[in-house]
């Protein structure tokens, strides 16, 4: 399978700029996801590679297939770009057959019958459906249609897979394991995917690559990894899970890295990277910091005195928001700790600068 | 952030222009549907307007562009009489239909009347029910020589009701148009909730008072909607005065340009075409004035497809009974009563209280109907027109309908309003525009004496309601089934027959059922394009009445009426099979 290569796509809806020089590129059998909130241009950026929105500028390429060059009035129709594409609403046709909708791609590609037969049982044993081939839609269950609208999009071998969504219809638990099966057949088949989500556990748990998008921008862009660990930007790290920012005055540390110091931790805190300027902003994932109860001497660096001011439990986790000196902080914690004064280090190499 | 972002590292050289810019070819189907709604809805009007500034018809040699025709009409004291009379029938129609309608909708969707679900569908049979049966229906009853009218006056000596006066035919206009007000008001009462209702009888508002202070105020828009609506209908009605105004010589516009027309003393005169226009844009000013009033035309169709919420029925007390009796005598007065008048009428040699009915059976009036080539004519050519017509009107209009809401065809926005105009002109208009245009191009040569002619006008006349049908059915399919379809690699009409066109089964036998009804009754834009070998049921329905030969027309009428139900009963059995499936 081809790369894809999206170029400088920008649009606007009247005066609404929705997508601003997006550029990425997938790689043969890459699965990249566009995470982001509601009306940060994924979903646009998507169905501009599908074929049914149209940029205002910007080039998109599929191999040596142009689909869009708005420079050389290049406007491939979508039904012509070969695309396997599964909607949030999954659109299986209400008339049709499951078999009729998996074979529907192929009639329209001229395939002979048997073919046509041949193709539409192995897609349907792929997805674990061969046995209700000649239901109608309004008999499968919510799962079982997300998977016929899936075998539809990889029926006809298409060059890239793209997902609007796919999950969203689906109750938590049915979309734990539609997630980590959609992952392996995508791997077992080698399958290019685009993905757009809004749900930060998809994005890590299946991607290759994530691209977090806001305000109709690329962000950040990496590894399920270095996207949590590193985010980068204030937003990214806010979107993907909980954070806590700090800010203060940039110094040195004794071992010659960069520490950031606050009225409340004015030993400093180590931070990863490098900053310019006297003044930085720091994120803090609220499981890397450690607490822990009563109070105990601190060399330099060995952290600071806290008191809890309200404590929940989760389940797997304690959550319990801290108060250092004006600071509140939130922690996460596997022990219980009673209300009170309590000791916190937040370990050298778990903060990062965001801007 | 643009330096994060991984650069591809070869630019790939630009593809060949394989295709066209825009995101869906505008295939030539596409336009050649779009022209064809448009030309046949647009089209008429422009020989309409043309031939009313002609000094000479068009088909005469020379002749100038002159005004003369209007001042003809103007100057004619017999128009400014069709004029008040129209203004008056209007206004009393109007009157009547509205507080009734209101009324109406209120009782059966509000509170615990008795009997409401029946009467929800009874009340608007009269939109089913074919319009010159139920004109000749009433006159067989409460005509001046009705039966009823017979009853009281001679056998009881009480004075007696006239029938052909205004008031009496504002009172039968009223029962017709009173459907149109009933379903707008009760779209109305469906779309909002009873919640605003239960507030205020939480506050202790009896039911009269909720319904005065709470509910006619939360209507104010939709029945503003159908006074506007109503009053236009009003002023194009054509059966009402031809059957009922007759024997007292009361003419409306619409009868007083076809009485001009048929009977004047030069063929095919201007001023007609000039009243025509006059009316056109009376009619036209009033239905924009309503667009404008009350939003688009789309949100009012909206408005029915919208399930209503739960709501706790008013209690209406001691009225519950006298008022569901009333009800059911209103039905009973006049719908039922009158069709079996009809039926009687046409099995007798004539309607009278002298005599017991069955001394006066005969079966000479059917006999007629049997044997009568015009009338036999009148029968067959109705129906071919109801079905070929009505089949491919639905057909024309799913596709226009596709193309309006489902393609990226650069002139579809067009389309809508084009769809929704046909029935907004009055149906003479229509008429004597297609009359015209058949006279004024050569293609029209091809259709102006025979069935096609008619069927074409029939048919334009009243596509919009194949389109209010489907429309709201299609509105309701994911627009994601499209893009589904296109991405598996099908184009635009491929997508139309093989996916939207079949999820709308149900609605195109429902749009198929309402035009072939509403084709079977239909007259008005072909009064002036009837011709020998050409006649339809309404048109000889008319011809033979202002003959004098009532039993014949009678019998007619019941055949009229037969079919519907039958075409009803079926298309029903058809939808709800097809809807279970």
């Amino acid at each position: 399978m081809p790369d894809i290569r999206i170029e400088n796509l920008s649009m606007s809806f009247s005066d609404t700029r929705v997508l601003d020089d997006i550029s990425f590129t997938v790689k043969d059998k890459e699965f990249v996801t566009l995470l982001g909130p509601s009306g940060c241009g994924k979903t646009t950026t998507l169905m501009c590679i599908a074929g049914f929105q149209t940029p205002d500028q910007g080039r998109i390429a599929c191999g040596d297939d142009t689909f869009v060059d708005r420079d050389a009035r290049v406007d491939l129709p979508a039904e012509r770009r070969n695309l396997g594409i599964v909607f949030q609403s999954y659109a299986i046709w209400p008339h049709m057959t499951v078999a009729q909708n998996v074979a529907f791609p192929l009639r329209v590609r001229r395939m002979s019958k048997p073919a046509i037969r041949a193709r539409v049982t192995e897609v349907l044993a792929l997805v674990e459906l061969s046995a209700l081939a000649d239901r109608y839609p309004h008999q499968l269950s919510g799962g079982q249609q997300q998977r016929v609208a899936l075998a539809r999009a990889i029926a006809s071998s298409p060059a890239v897979l793209l997902l609007d969504e796919p999950f969203s219809n689906l109750d938590a638990k049915l979309r734990e394991r539609a997630r980590d099966w959609l992952k392996a057949l995508q791997h077992t088949l080698g399958l290019t995917t685009i993905f757009v989500t809004h749900d930060q556990d998809e994005a890590l748990s299946m991607s290759d690559r994530i691209l977090v998008m806001n305000g109709g921008r690329i962000l950040r862009e990496g590894t399920p990894e270095e996207v949590y660990r590193q985010p980068r930007v204030r937003f990214v790290a806010e979107f993907l899970g909980h954070c806590n920012f700090l800010t203060g005055a940039i110094g040195t540390g004794p071992d010659g890295g960069e520490v950031l110091r606050t009225a409340e931790f004015s030993d400093g805190i180590k931070v990863q990277g490098r900053h310019d300027g006297p003044t930085g902003t720091i994120a803090v994932r609220p499981e890397d910091i450690e607490i822990s109860s009563g109070i105990r001497p601190g060399a330099p660096g060995m952290g600071t005195e806290a008191s809890v001011l309200h404590a929940s439990y989760l389940g797997d986790h304690y959550h319990y928001q801290v108060a250092v000196g004006a600071l509140q902080l939130s922690v996460h914690s596997q022990r219980p700790l009673a209300p009170g004064p309590v000791w916190l280090r937040i370990p050298p190499g778990v903060a990062t600068f965001v801007e | 952030m643009t330096s994060m972002i991984e650069r591809p590292a070869e630019v790939a050289a630009p593809a060949p222009a394989r295709s066209r810019a825009r995101r869906l070819p505008a295939s030539a189907g596409q336009a050649l549907v779009w022209f064809a709604v448009v030309a046949l809805v647009v089209g008429p009007f422009f020989p309409l307007v043309y031939s009313s500034l002609r000094s000479k018809p068009i088909y005469l040699p020379g002749g100038t562009f002159t005004l003369a025709a209007y001042r003809t009409l103007f100057a004619d004291p017999l128009f400014w009489t069709a004029v008040r009379n129209t203004v008056s029938f209007a206004l009393g129609t109007t009157a009547l239909a509205v507080i009734g309608g209101t009324a109406l909708a209120i009782v059966c969707a509000r509170t615990n009347l008795p009997g409401r679900k029946a009467y929800r569908l009874l009340l608007i049979a009269p939109i089913v029910i074919p319009p010159l049966g139920l004109i000749v229906g009433w006159l067989s009853i409460y005509g001046q020589g009705g039966y009823l009218t017979q009853v009281v006056s001679k056998n009881v000596h009480l004075p007696v009701w006239n029938l052909s006066s205004i008031p009496g035919m504002s009172l039968l206009g009223a029962v017709i148009t009173i459907p149109v007000v009933y379903l707008t008001v009760q779209a109305a009462l469906a779309g909002t909730d009873s919640w605003m209702e239960d507030a205020a009888r939480s506050a202790g508002a009896g039911p009269w008072r909720v319904i005065t202070r709470v509910t006619l105020p939360m209507l104010r828009q939709a029945i503003v909607n159908c006074t506007l609506l109503i009053f236009a209908l009003c002023l194009e009605i054509l059966g009402i005065p031809l059957f009922l105004g007759a024997p007292s010589n009361i003419d409306f516009y619409a009868s007083y340009l076809y009485r001009s027309w048929s009977s004047g003393a030069n063929p095919d005169p201007a001023f007609v075409s000039a009243g025509a226009v006059l009316l056109l844009v009376v009619v036209s000013g009033l239905l924009l004035l309503r667009a404008r009033l009350s939003g688009s035309e789309q949100r009012f169709i909206a408005a029915g497809a919208r399930g209503g919420g739960t709501y706790r029925p008013l209690d209406l007390g001691r009225w519950r009974w006298p008022a569901s009796i009333g009800l059911g005598a209103y039905i009973g007065i006049t719908c039922v009563i009158p069709l079996l008048g009809l039926v009687l009428m046409s099995g007798v040699k004539a309607l009278t209280t002298l005599e017991a009915p069955w001394h006066l059976f005969t079966a000479e009036n059917w006999r007629l109907v049997a044997t009568d080539p015009t009338l036999r004519r009148s029968i067959t050519n109705s129906l071919l027109i109801a079905g070929g017509g009505g089949a491919a009107t639905v057909l024309l209009v799913a596709a226009a309908t596709l193309i309006a809401h489902r393609s990226g065809f650069g002139l579809r926005r067009i389309l809508a309003p084009a769809l929704i105009y046909p029935r907004a002109v009055p149906g003479v208009i229509l008429g004597i525009g297609f009359f015209w245009t058949y006279l004024m191009f050569t293609p029209g040569a091809l259709v102006r004496n025979n069935l096609w002619g008619e069927l074409i006008a029939l048919c334009v006349r009243n596509l919009t309601l194949a389109y209010v049908v489907i429309y709201p059915s299609l509105a309701r399919i994911n627009a994601e089934f499209d893009r589904a379809a296109r991405s598996s690699g099908a184009g635009w009409w491929t997508i139309a027959r093989r996916i939207l066109l079949p999820i709308l089964r149900p609605a195109l036998l429902a749009a198929f059922v309402l035009m072939f009804i509403t084709l079977l009754g239909d007259y008005d834009p072909v009064v002036f394009l009837q011709k020998p070998g050409t006649e339809v049921l309404g048109v000889t329905m008319l011809q033979t009445w202002q003959r004098g030969v009532v039993g014949p027309v009678a019998a007619l009428a019941v055949v009229q009426v037969g079919i519907v139900a039958i075409v009803l009963l079926l298309g029903t059995r058809i939808l709800g099979r097809l809807r279970r499936a």
